[in-house]
C-alpha cells in the first residue's frame, strides 16, 4: 500500500472539524435585524412534542364500521388542514395511515400562548364539518396564512344572514380537466353535483344572483367566491377560476368535507405541557458532553495515536447525526427530533467508535507478530474489513424492519425515526471513515 | 498487547448456568411480580395535573370518579425539594382510569371544571395525558411484535449466507438464541423495575439486536477467517476460543464505549428526574452487557456443542459406509 501523505490526514481531519463545527452550529448571516440561516445546526432541528411540548391526537371517521375510502380520508385531512391554519397553527404535522383509518396530527405548543387549551383545539379540529353556500362575500376579517395566502373569516351583512345551501345539499364535488375548445388550453375546474332538494334552492338562488357572488364557507372560513355566470337548473354546475390541479383537487376535498355525513372521532390523545420537556433538552445535553468526553479518554488511554483519530472520525460522525435531522443537506427534509432520537445519538456515539476499535486491535496484533508498521496497517485494515461490513448491514437491516413494518405515518416511526436515522447512517460512513481514517493515520507517526 | 487464553468451550456449563440462572431468577420475579403492559398497548387514559397547594386525595378520587363516571386511581407527587417555600412547589396528581377505554375529550373538560370548581385556588394544569383507544393499543403491539420476528427471519438468513463456510444456518441459529437470551434480559430488567412495557421497550429490543448481533457477527467473521487460517482438522472447540481470545479486547472495548455512553445518559436522566429517558437508559445498559456476554460466551461455545453433537452422530455413520 502507498503510503498517504502527512497534509492528507490533516486535509481530510479539518475537513472533518469544519463539517461538524457547521452542522452543530450552522452557519448564520446578519441581514439588518434578521439572521439568515445558510447552512441549519442544532438549534435549528424541530423538536418534537416530548421536548417542547404540545398535543398528538389521532382522529378515525365515524363510519359505523365500514371501511373509509380514500376520499372520505382525504376530506377529513383537508377539513384538519383547513381547521388548523384557522386556529393559526401553522407548525403542525399531519399523516394519514389509509390502511388503518387514521388521522395522525401532532402541534407544539404555541410560544406566545399561555392560556392554550388543547382539549378545546382537538374538539375544533375534530368537529362535524359546516359547509355553507352564501350570498355575496362580505367578511369581518382578513389574515394571512404561513404562505402568505390571504384568508378570510366570519361572514357578515347579506352574506351572514343569507344561507343558500348547507353541507346536507351537495351530493358530491371532483376535480376535473376540461379543455377549452377554442383555444385547446387545459383548465381545472371543480365539478359539484346537487342533491334534488339543493339543485331546486339552487336554481332560485342563480336566477335571483346572476353576475353576483355566491360565497363558499367551511365553518367560519370562505375557501370560494365564484360568481354566477348562469342559471343552474340541473343542481350540476362548475367552478372555474384558473385552479391548478392541487388547487382544485383542495377545493374538491373541502366541499366534500362538508357534504359527507361522517363526523371524526378522536381515538388516541395526549398532551404534554412544555415545562416537562424543556430541561430534558438540557439535560440531555449534559449527558452528551460527558458521554462523549468519557469515550474518548477511553480511546486516547487504551490506543493513544489511532484512539485521537478515532475521535476525528468519532466528530465527524456526530456532525452527520445532527446534519441527518436538521436540514443540512439541502435534499434531505429536516426531522422532527424527540427524546428517544437524542439518547440514539448519544448511543451511536459509545457505538461509532467500534470501527476504529476493531481496526487498531487488529494492526496492534499485526504489529505484535512481528510485521513492520506499515504491512500492520495494510493487513489489519483488509482483515477487518470484512468484519465491520458485516456487523454494519445486519444493523441496518434492523432499520429497514423498523421502517417496513411502521410505515412512514406511525406514531412509533415517529420516535423510531430519528433513530433510525441516527443509528443506519453513521453505519454507512462508519466503514469509510473508519479505513480512510486509519489508514492515514501512519502518515502522522515518526516514519 | 494482552492476548486472552480462556477455554470458552471447556467451561460452557459455567457459562450456560449463570444464564439459566438469570433466566430462571427472571421467570420467577415475572410470577411474582407480573407484567405492566403500558396504556400504549393495552388503551386507556392517565392523565396528570399539576396544582398549588394542598389537595386531599380521597377528594379527588370521588370528584373525577363523578364527573367521568369511572373509577380512577389518584397518586399525588409532592415536590420535595420546595417544601420550605410551599408556593414554588412543583406539585403534580396523576390520575389512572380503570380499564383499557379511552377517555372522551368532553369528560376530560369536565374533569377539569369539577376539580377547578373544588379546588378554585389550586390552579390545575394539564402537564401530561394520554388517551389511548384499546383496538389502536392491540394493533400497535402486533406491528412491534411482528417487526422483532421479521428481524429475527432477515437475520438468520443473512448469517446464514454470510457465513455458510461455517455451516451458516447453525451460526446464525446459535445467533439467534444468544439474540433471544438478550431480549429475555431487557424484558426481566422491566418486570424487575416494575417499568410498563412501552415503545420504550420496543425500542430498546430492537436496539439490542442490532447491537449484540453486531458483536456475534465480528467473532463469527474470526471463526470463518481462522478456519482458513487453522485448516478444516482444527476442532471446533479451539478453533472458537482462539476466535473469541482474539476478539475479546474488542468485544469488552466497545461494549464498555456504548455502556459509559448510555451510563451518562441514565446518570443525567435520573438526577433531572426524566422517566422517559431512565425506563430507556437502564435497560439498555443491562442490554449491553448482557449481549456482550451472550455473544462471547453463549453464541460461540453453543455453536461448538452442536457442530460437535452432529460430528458424533455423522461419525458412526460415515465408518459404516467405509466398511
Amino acid at each position: 500500500m502507498k503510503r498517504v501523505g502527512k497534509p492528507v490526514f490533516f486535509i481530510v481531519a479539518l475537513l472533518i472539524l469544519v463539517f461538524t463545527y457547521t452542522s452543530l452550529f450552522g452557519v448564520h448571516g446578519q441581514n439588518g435585524d434578521n439572521t439568515i440561516t445558510y447552512i441549519k445546526g442544532a438549534s435549528d432541528i424541530r423538536w418534537g412534542i416530548d421536548i417542547n411540548g404540545g398535543v398528538e391526537a389521532t382522529f378515525s371517521p365515524d363510519t359505523e364500521g365500514v371501511k373509509a375510502t380514500e376520499d372520505q380520508l382525504n376530506s377529513a385531512k383537508a377539513i384538519i388542514e383547513l381547521r388548523m391554519v384557522n386556529q393559526n397553527i401553522t407548525d403542525y404535522e399531519l399523516y394519514v395511515d389509509y390502511n388503518q383509518d387514521h388521522i395522525i396530527v401532532r402541534f407544539p405548543w404555541k410560544n406566545d400562548e399561555t392560556t392554550f387549551d388543547p382539549e378545546a383545539a382537538i374538539e375544533e379540529l375534530s368537529a362535524t364539518a359546516m359547509l355553507t353556500f352564501r350570498e355575496g362575500n362580505e367578511y369581518a376579517t382578513q389574515e394571512t396564512d404561513a404562505d402568505g395566502n390571504p384568508v378570510y373569516k366570519t361572514p357578515t351583512g347579506t352574506t351572514a344572514d343569507t344561507v343558500i345551501l348547507e353541507g346536507s345539499d351537495v351530493k358530491k364535488a371532483e376535480a376535473q380537466m376540461i379543455q377549452d375548445p377554442t383555444t385547446g388550453a387545459t383548465e381545472y375546474e371543480v365539478g359539484l353535483e346537487l342533491s334534488d332538494e339543493g339543485a331546486q334552492k339552487f336554481a332560485e338562488a342563480t336566477e335571483r344572483l346572476q353576475g353576483q357572488i355566491i360565497s363558499i364557507w367551511m365553518d367560519d372560513v370562505m375557501i370560494s367566491y365564484p360568481t354566477v355566470n348562469a342559471v343552474i337548473s340541473d343542481g350540476k354546475c362548475s367552478i372555474t377560476g384558473g385552479f391548478t390541479a392541487a388547487e382544485a383537487s383542495d377545493l374538491a376535498n373541502k366541499i366534500n368535507a362538508g357534504a359527507l355525513p361522517f363526523k371524526l372521532v378522536t381515538t388516541n390523545f395526549s398532551t404534554v405541557s412544555p415545562t416537562l420537556g424543556a430541561s430534558a433538552l438540557n439535560a440531555m445535553e449534559i449527558a452528551g458532553i460527558i458521554g462523549f468526553i468519557l469515550v474518548c479518554l477511553i480511546m486516547l488511554i487504551v490506543y493513544r495515536l489511532p484512539g485521537f483519530v478515532a475521535i476525528i472520525a468519532l466528530l465527524g460522525q456526530i456532525g452527520l447525526c445532527f446534519a441527518a435531522v436538521s436540514g443540512y443537506f439541502p435534499f434531505l427534509n429536516s426531522f422532527t427530533m424527540t427524546l428517544p432520537g437524542i439518547a440514539g445519538i448519544i448511543l451511536s456515539i459509545g457505538m461509532g467508535v467500534d470501527a476504529n476499535v476493531i481496526t487498531a486491535t487488529r494492526i496492534k496484533e499485526e504489529v505484535n507478530s512481528g510485521k513492520t508498521l506499515d504491512g500492520a496497517i495494510q493487513k489489519g485494515n483488509a482483515n477487518s474489513f470484512w468484519a465491520i461490513f458485516d456487523g454494519n448491514i445486519t444493523t441496518i437491516m434492523v432499520a429497514l424492519i423498523l421502517m417496513m413494518v411502521f410505515g412512514p405515518t406511525n406514531i412509533l416511526s415517529w420516535i423510531f425515526g430519528p433513530l433510525r436515522r441516527v443509528l443506519s447512517i453513521p453505519l454507512v460512513t462508519r466503514c469509510w471513515l473508519a479505513t480512510s481514517a486509519t489508514s492515514s493515520w501512519a502518515s502522522v507517526l515518526p516514519a | 498487547m494482552r492476548t486472552f487464553h480462556i477455554k470458552f468451550c471447556e467451561k460452557k456449563k459455567i457459562f450456560f448456568g449463570i444464564s439459566l440462572a438469570i433466566l430462571v431468577i427472571g421467570v420467577i420475579c415475572n410470577i411474582f411480580l407480573g407484567t405492566k403492559l403500558d396504556i400504549q398497548f393495552t388503551g386507556g387514559a392517565v392523565i396528570r395535573y399539576s396544582y398549588n397547594g394542598t389537595i386531599q386525595q380521597e377528594d379527588v378520587e370521588q370528584i373525577v370518579k363523578d364527573a367521568s363516571g369511572k373509577d380512577v386511581s389518584v397518586r399525588i407527587h409532592e415536590d420535595m425539594s420546595t417544601v420550605n417555600d410551599p408556593t414554588q412547589a412543583n406539585n403534580s396528581v396523576s390520575i389512572s382510569f380503570a380499564g383499557t377505554d379511552s377517555i372522551s375529550l368532553d369528560q376530560q373538560q369536565s374533569i377539569a371544571t369539577a376539580l377547578d370548581e373544588k379546588y378554585p385556588d389550586a390552579n390545575f394544569e394539564v402537564v401530561e395525558s394520554n388517551s389511548v383507544n384499546p383496538t389502536m393499543g392491540q394493533s400497535f403491539l402486533l406491528k412491534c411484535a411482528i417487526a422483532v420476528l421479521i428481524a429475527f427471519v432477515l437475520l438468520l438468513i443473512y448469517v446464514g449466507f454470510r457465513f455458510r463456510k461455517i455451516g451458516g444456518v447453525t451460526a446464525g441459529l446459535m445467533s439467534i438464541v444468544a439474540l433471544l437470551h438478550d431480549v429475555l434480559i431487557v424484558y426481566f430488567v422491566f418486570v424487575a423495575f416494575q417499568m410498563p412495557i412501552n415503545d420504550s421497550f420496543m425500542a430498546v429490543v430492537l436496539t439490542i439486536l442490532g447491537y449484540s448481533l453486531n458483536n456475534t457477527i465480528i467473532i463469527y467473521d474470526r471463526i470463518r477467517e481462522n478456519r482458513r487460517l487453522m485448516g478444516p482438522k482444527t476442532s471446533y472447540a479451539d478453533l472458537v476460543d482462539t476466535s473469541i481470545n482474539q476478539t475479546l479486547t474488542r468485544s469488552i472495548y466497545t461494549s464498555l464505549t456504548t455502556f459509559v455512553a448510555i451510563a451518562a445518559v441514565f446518570v443525567v436522566g435520573s438526577i433531572y428526574g426524566l422517566t422517559s429517558v431512565t425506563t430507556f437508559a437502564l435497560p439498555m445498559m443491562v442490554g449491553i452487557v448482557a449481549g456482550c456476554y451472550s455473544s462471547v460466551c453463549i453464541a460461540g461455545p453453543l455453536y461448538v456443542a452442536w457442530e460437535e453433537r452432529k460430528e458424533k452422530k455423522s461419525a458412526p455413520a460415515a465408518s459404516v459406509e467405509n466398511n
